[in-house]
């Protein structure tokens, strides 16, 4: 009869080799789970630096002190408030009252210097001719301040006329976001092509 | 004596005389100009539309024409000789039957300076001649009138707008 040894099996190695295999798959794991967070923190945080980036970039732009002359329905005028872009809106707030105008409805945002090249710009020699003083340019301030004039439609058809004045250099960035959001203009920014009303 | 008293008569007959007559023809010259100035007729309109300001020929900037746009929206509405005053474009003014409308065409300019008129209170007027032209429905004309809107002493050159508009809104009270 073979006489059969029962050779004692140590085990040990094993459960050390199982034990170390698991640690070796958890050091993974939770490097790799590290990276893969830290990845997807950096996507995310990069993403909301950039939203916010933009967020301060427009509302280092696109907020004025502004006194409106002229044609703010339930605003009275020479009103002092805050013109500023709101979603796809250009709005207006002063003597605790809103306005606000979609940019799609806006026929021609314009500039006082717009009006100065429209008239004086490549018409110059032409407008020299006209009769009656018309070759000079009549401006609406003495005063150096810019001059922001928004032509828009009610949602009834009527046409509607607001002038701002501001600090010199704010109408223009209004302007061009405000094209941007989809309002006409004659005189186009710089780089662009008119638009027919 | 006698001779004397007769011609202190005359002479005084023929001064009461004068004097008369050059009482009536100031009093008619007056009734004339003053019936030249108002409408000798009134008219009755429940509603008017403002259109658009036409620039013409004048080199207006969009400012200014939105300028007097707006004043005279404001103005007319002020007159209260309406029971709407509709904006260019409004829908509900087509289907009113005794719409008036109200057009207007730039005619000239003068600007002025706001430094010369602080200073010497005479010169440096901007002044704005603009063409009223009020049709009823049929299109026959109401008024047919240039306006000149003028900043004279102090202000910015947008009074010349305020005081146009100020200017047709008398026109309106003395013609409806």
């Amino acid at each position: 009869m073979m006489r059969m040894r029962n050779t004692p099996i140590d085990v040990s190695v094993a459960v050390n080799y199982c034990a170390e295999g698991r640690r070796h798959i958890f050091v993974h794991g939770f490097f790799l789970s590290v990276i893969g967070a830290s990845l997807m923190f950096s996507t995310v945080l990069g993403h909301g630096q950039s939203t916010d980036a933009r967020a301060v970039a427009a509302s280092d732009v696109l907020q004025a002190q502004v006194q409106l002359v002229v044609g703010g329905q339930s605003i009275k005028n020479n009103s002092k408030g805050t013109l500023s872009i709101v979603g796809s809106s250009l709005q207006l707030e002063a003597d605790g009252k809103k306005v606000s105008v979609e940019a799609s409805s806006i026929l021609d945002i314009s500039t006082d210097k717009d009006s100065r090249q429209d008239i004086t710009g490549t018409a110059h020699l032409a407008t020299e001719a006209i009769p009656y003083g018309g070759s000079r340019v009549l401006s609406l301030f003495s005063h150096q301040v810019d001059v922001l004039t928004v032509e828009f439609r009610d949602t009834n058809g009527a046409y509607h006329g607001a002038v701002f004045a501001m600090a010199k250099g704010k109408a223009a960035p209004f302007k061009t976001q405000l094209v941007a959001l989809g309002a006409k203009t004659t005189v186009p920014p710089t780089g662009q092509t008119p638009d027919t009303k | 004596m006698r001779h004397h008293s007769r011609a202190v008569n005359s002479v005084a007959l023929s001064l009461i005389l004068c004097c008369t007559l050059i009482l009536m023809a100031g009093h008619l010259a007056g009734q004339q100009s003053s019936g030249e100035s108002k409408s000798p007729q009134k008219f009755s309109a429940s509603s008017i539309q403002i259109e658009v300001p036409d620039p013409g020929d004048v080199p207006l900037p969009t400012e200014f024409r939105v300028a007097v746009y707006e004043n005279l929206i404001r103005q007319i509405e002020k007159t209260g000789k309406f029971q709407h005053v509709y904006r260019s474009g409004d829908k509900d003014a087509v289907n009113v039957p005794d719409l008036v409308t109200l057009r207007t065409k730039a005619r000239a300019f003068t600007e002025g300076s706001q430094k010369k008129r602080e200073v010497t209170t005479v010169m440096g007027a901007t002044s704005l001649t603009v063409n009223v032209r009020i049709t009823d429905h049929a299109g026959q004309s109401i008024v047919d009138r240039d306006i000149k809107g003028r900043v004279l002493m102090m202000g910015e050159n947008i009074g010349a707008t305020y005081d146009f508009s100020k200017k047709v809104a008398k026109i309106i009270r003395d013609t409806f």
